[in-house]
C-alpha cells in the first residue's frame, strides 16, 4: 500500500480531456484489476485458501490474512498502472487493533482498502453476496457478518456475535460503513447503530475514518476505473472515541453524536 | 417470578440499556424502537443474566430472532423457562 507518496501539483480530479486513448486507458487498467481478480485468485490464492479451509484448526485467521494479502496486491495493481492515483494512507491506521472502525462509504472500493489495511479484519456483508458462488463462501469462513438475521441468516448471525468479544479482544478489527450503503454526493447519510451497538456490547473503542476520492477512480454506477484524472485517494483517523465503560458507560445515541460530530467536523 | 415480574424487568432493560420510550407491550420493537438482531443478542445476554440465571442453547437463541413485541419476549421467556423445568 502506498503511504504519503508525493503530491502533484495538478488539481485532484482534474479530467484530462478525453478521447479513445484516454478510454482504452480506462479499459486497460479495469481489465488488469480483473484479471488479477480471477486469475490471480485462481493460480496465486485459491490452493492457500483451500489448505485453510482444509488444513487450519481456526480457518477464520487464516482467511482474513488471505484476503489481506491479495488486496494489498490488488492495490499494488492499482497504482502500478493508475499513476495519477496518489494513495495518502494515515500511518496510524495500520496501527489499530481490538477496535470498531467506522468509515463514510463512497465507493466498491472501500471494503477493499480496508480489508488492504487490516490484517485481521471482519465486515458486515449484504445478505445477497454470501449466495453468490466461491465469494460468499470466502466470506463466510472469514467470518464476516450477514446484514440481517432473518431466515438462515440467524444462525451465523448469532454464532458470529457470541465470539465477537473474543475476536476483539485478541486484536481483531471490525470494520463498518455506518450509511450501509454509497454516497452519491459525499455527504454522510443517515448512521445505522449496529457498528456501535456492537462497540458498546463488547466494550471496545471506536475510530472513526474519513476516506476521499476512492469515487472517482471508481465511481457509482461505472463499470471502468476513471484511471486518467489526477486524483489523491485519502484514509485518514478523524477520531478515536475510548469511551469509560466501565464507570461512566455511553449510551448509542451518544456514541453516534459523537461520530456524527467528527464526520461533520471534518465534511469537505 | 411471575409473568408480571418478567415483564416489569424487560420493560426496565430496555428502557435503562436500549433507550426505549414509553415502550408498549405490543409496539413493534423493530419499527417503533428501532430494535434490530445485534440488539436481540445483547437482550438475549441480559435475560440470561438477570431473569434466567442459565445460558440459552443456540436453537433457543435462533428461535428469539423471529420476537417481535414485548408480549413475545415474555412468552418466549416463559416457553424456555417451561421447557426446561420438564
Amino acid at each position: 500500500m502506498c503511504s504519503n507518496m508525493a503530491t502533484e501539483k495538478q488539481d485532484p480530479g482534474h479530467i484530462a480531456p478525453q478521447g479513445f486513448t484516454d478510454r482504452a486507458l480506462d479499459s486497460a487498467v479495469t481489465l488488469t484489476c480483473w484479471v488479477w481478480f480471477i486469475f490471480g485468485f485462481l493460480f496465486f490464492f485459491s490452493w492457500a485458501y483451500l489448505a485453510a479451509a482444509v488444513l487450519a484448526k481456526n480457518p477464520e485467521i487464516h482467511f482474513q490474512r488471505l484476503n489481506y494479502h491479495f488486496f494489498r496486491i490488488f492495490f499494488r495493481v492499482v497504482s502500478t498502472t493508475a499513476p495519477r492515483q496518489k494513495f495518502h494512507i494515515d500511518d496510524k491506521i495500520a496501527a489499530i487493533r481490538s477496535s470498531v472502525v467506522v468509515c463514510n462509504h463512497l465507493s466498491y472500493l472501500d471494503p477493499l482498502l480496508l480489508i488492504a489495511l487490516f490484517p485481521r479484519q471482519k465486515t458486515i456483508v449484504k445478505p445477497r453476496f454470501f449466495g453468490t458462488p466461491i465469494f460468499g463462501w470466502m466470506i463466510k469462513k472469514s467470518g464476516y457478518l450477514p446484514a440481517s438475521s432473518e431466515g438462515h441468516f440467524s444462525r451465523m448471525m448469532i454464532e458470529q456475535m457470541e465470539t465477537m468479544g473474543s475476536y476483539l479482544k485478541a486484536g481483531g478489527n471490525l470494520f463498518i460503513f455506518p450509511e450501509g450503503t454509497r454516497s452519491r454526493d459525499g455527504k454522510i447519510g443517515n448512521l445505522n447503530r449496529g457498528a456501535l451497538k456492537i462497540a458498546r456490547m463488547c466494550k471496545t473503542p471506536l475510530y472513526v475514518l474519513q476516506l476521499h476520492n476512492t469515487d472517482k477512480l471508481f465511481t457509482p454506477g461505472k463499470f471502468l476505473f476513471n484511471s486518467r484524472i489526477h486524483n489523491d485517494i485519502s484514509i485518514k483517523i478523524i477520531d478515536h472515541i475510548n469511551p469509560d465503560y466501565r464507570y461512566n458507560p455511553p449510551s448509542t445515541t451518544q456514541l453516534e453524536q459523537q461520530v456524527r460530530q467528527a464526520f461533520s467536523a471534518n465534511q469537505m | 417470578m411471575t409473568k408480571v415480574d418478567i415483564q416489569d424487568k424487560i420493560l426496565a432493560i430496555l428502557t435503562e440499556d436500549f433507550e426505549f420510550e414509553k415502550p408498549g407491550l405490543d409496539d413493534n420493537l423493530r419499527d417503533d424502537h428501532g430494535f434490530d438482531s445485534i440488539d436481540a443478542i445483547e437482550l438475549l445476554g441480559k435475560i440470561e443474566l438477570t431473569i434466567l440465571g442459565f445460558s440459552l442453547t443456540r436453537e433457543e437463541k435462533e428461535k428469539a430472532m423471529g420476537i417481535r413485541t414485548i408480549n413475545d419476549i415474555v412468552a418466549y421467556i416463559e416457553d424456555i423457562k417451561h421447557s426446561r423445568s420438564k
